[in-house]
């Protein structure tokens, strides 16, 4: 309840002070006030122009970052367990990490052209580095003590990796897809708006061409909701089906 | 049961090597309670270690039962200090111990008989469905003897294990402890650096030396009755005793 409200008041704040900046500091072409964003709105919604833009968007990330998961959760458990391989790899990760998404942006469009292929690999290329790390490191941490604990009650190598090392390591990996997902958010809307003819990233691309404001901030507030209300679907995900693999932390 | 030979152990190489066992003989028999103590970092933990079969000795023989130990396995279970860490903190108490019997490829059909049993015996009954953090320190550490005694083992081998308690814990852990330990006739091998720990559980106090190349300097046999209590003039008397071997 208390939180519901300070959630409400923070909302009034920023409103206020949006309103305030755009009639009184600013001027409302360079930042449309929220009732005329809430008017450009309307009809988008209505069309649903906003929700294709929305919905092409979403499964770029969607495709870019599962993908992305997948195979940095299965890099990440080999580097995690077999040191000469991390030890042969962690160089060029640690070279390619620095690479963002965006600067890859010129070399996917010329490798993948500008269709989906080049978004979703944008995607996966963020996604994958920022989930490797934190599943080898979680790996590496899983305790020594636990592990042997198993061992000597006499668990094989094969449940000793499956039942002890891999939960040991799910809060890391969780963290880092958490983590992946909003670096994902963040990195499709330069993509779309250097190589796309659909999406949020379009959407503003092409109203920043024709001088819309109003529609530039329908699209900024769209990303911001987007963003936050799947990081929130993302945490309740976890709790629902994680809780006893992340609450312990504390402990050890 | 346990006998080791002249066992030395190296770490690293060259000038960088670190000498941190050298000439240790040990025996064990069936059913006897041994304690190994010494001052931090001894070696005594290392001695575990190759006990358990999670690190092997660079020279002498190691052998249980009469074959040499070559990696860990479920007669010899070591029981560590750090419960929060070597039990499964996403299971909770009753599902830690059936861990054990999973790894232990036993009938399901038989899991809830046994879990009540090993539960039952280390008091934690009520508190089956509790997970580890939901403990007290005490309490984990017995879950970690039900744990243990799950897979029916022939030797515990415990590392300091209620080094983190307080000593009222402690005092009545030691109490469980020896009662589990007559009522099953497991063979004890207790690693501490607490004289009176030692004085009041063990049957025979091995006293080691400091490192590099630590020793067992004495072996003192105890000859007291259990309960044993540290006022008794002859408890007293040992600890002076160990206290000057460690010196």
């Amino acid at each position: 309840m208390r939180a519901a409200a300070l959630f409400a008041g923070s909302l009034v704040i920023a409103l206020a002070l949006w309103q305030f900046l755009s009639t009184v500091v600013f001027n409302p072409f360079l930042i449309p006030p929220p009732l005329v964003v809430l008017q450009t709105a309307a009809p988008m919604a209505k069309s649903g122009e906003i929700f294709r833009h929305v919905a092409i968007s979403l499964a770029r990330v969607g495709v870019g970052f599962a993908t992305g998961c997948a195979a940095a959760i299965v890099l990440g458990v080999i580097l995690g367990r077999i040191q000469l391989v991390n030890e042969l790899l962690d160089p060029i990760i640690e070279l390619l990490r620095f690479l963002s998404p965006t600067a890859m942006i010129p070399i996917a469009v010329i490798w993948f052209g500008i269709g989906e292929l080049s978004k979703y690999f944008l995607i996966f290329w963020g996604t994958f580095f920022i989930v490797l790390i934190n599943t080898t490191a979680g790996v590496m941490r899983a305790p020594i003590v636990r592990q042997r604990a198993a061992q000597c009650l006499g668990a094989s190598p094969l449940q000793i990796f499956l039942l002890v090392v891999i939960p040991s390591a799910a809060p890391y990996i969780v963290t880092g897809m958490r983590i992946a997902m909003a670096s994902s958010f963040m990195s499709i809307i330069p993509a779309e708006i250097l190589a796309a003819d659909s999406g949020i990233g379009f959407l503003l691309q092409q109203s920043s061409v024709l001088l819309q404001t109003n529609r530039i901030f329908v699209a900024l507030l769209t990303i911001c909701v987007l963003g936050f209300v799947f990081d929130r679907l993302f945490r309740i995900a976890v709790d629902r089906m994680l809780s006893r693999y992340m609450s312990y932390i504390a402990l050890t | 049961m346990l006998a080791v030979r002249n066992v030395r152990k190296l770490y690293g190489v060259d000038a960088r090597a670190y000498l941190a066992l050298e000439g240790i003989d040990l025996d064990v028999a069936q059913g006897e309670f041994v304690c190994l103590v010494g001052p931090s970092g001894c070696g005594k933990s290392t001695l575990l270690n190759i006990l358990a079969g999670f690190e092997q000795a660079s020279g002498g023989s190691v052998d249980f039962e009469g074959a040499p130990v070559r990696a860990a396995g479920k007669d010899r279970v070591m029981f560590f200090q750090d419960a929060g860490a070597a039990l499964l903190p996403w299971l909770t108490a009753e599902e830690n111990v059936r861990f054990a019997l999973r790894v232990r490829r036993l009938p399901k059909s038989e899991w809830p008989a046994i879990i009540d049993k090993y539960l039952a015996m280390v008091d934690l009954t009520e508190h089956r469905h509790k997970f580890p953090a939901q403990l007290s320190g005490g309490m984990r550490q017995r879950l970690q003897i039900a744990r243990a005694l799950a897979v029916e083992p022939k030797v515990l081998l415990m590392d300091e294990p209620f080094g983190a308690l307080d000593a009222l814990t402690r005092r009545r852990m030691h109490g469980f402890l020896l009662d589990i330990w007559q009522r099953t006739g497991k063979t004890i091998v207790f690693v501490t650096h607490d004289i009176a720990e030692a004085v009041t559980l063990a049957d025979r106090i091995c006293v080691m030396s400091v490192g590099p190349g630590s020793r067992i300097t004495q072996v003192l046999p105890v000859a007291l009755a259990r309960p044993r209590d540290l006022a008794d003039p002859r408890a007293g008397e040992l600890y002076k005793r160990v206290e000057a071997l460690l010196a």
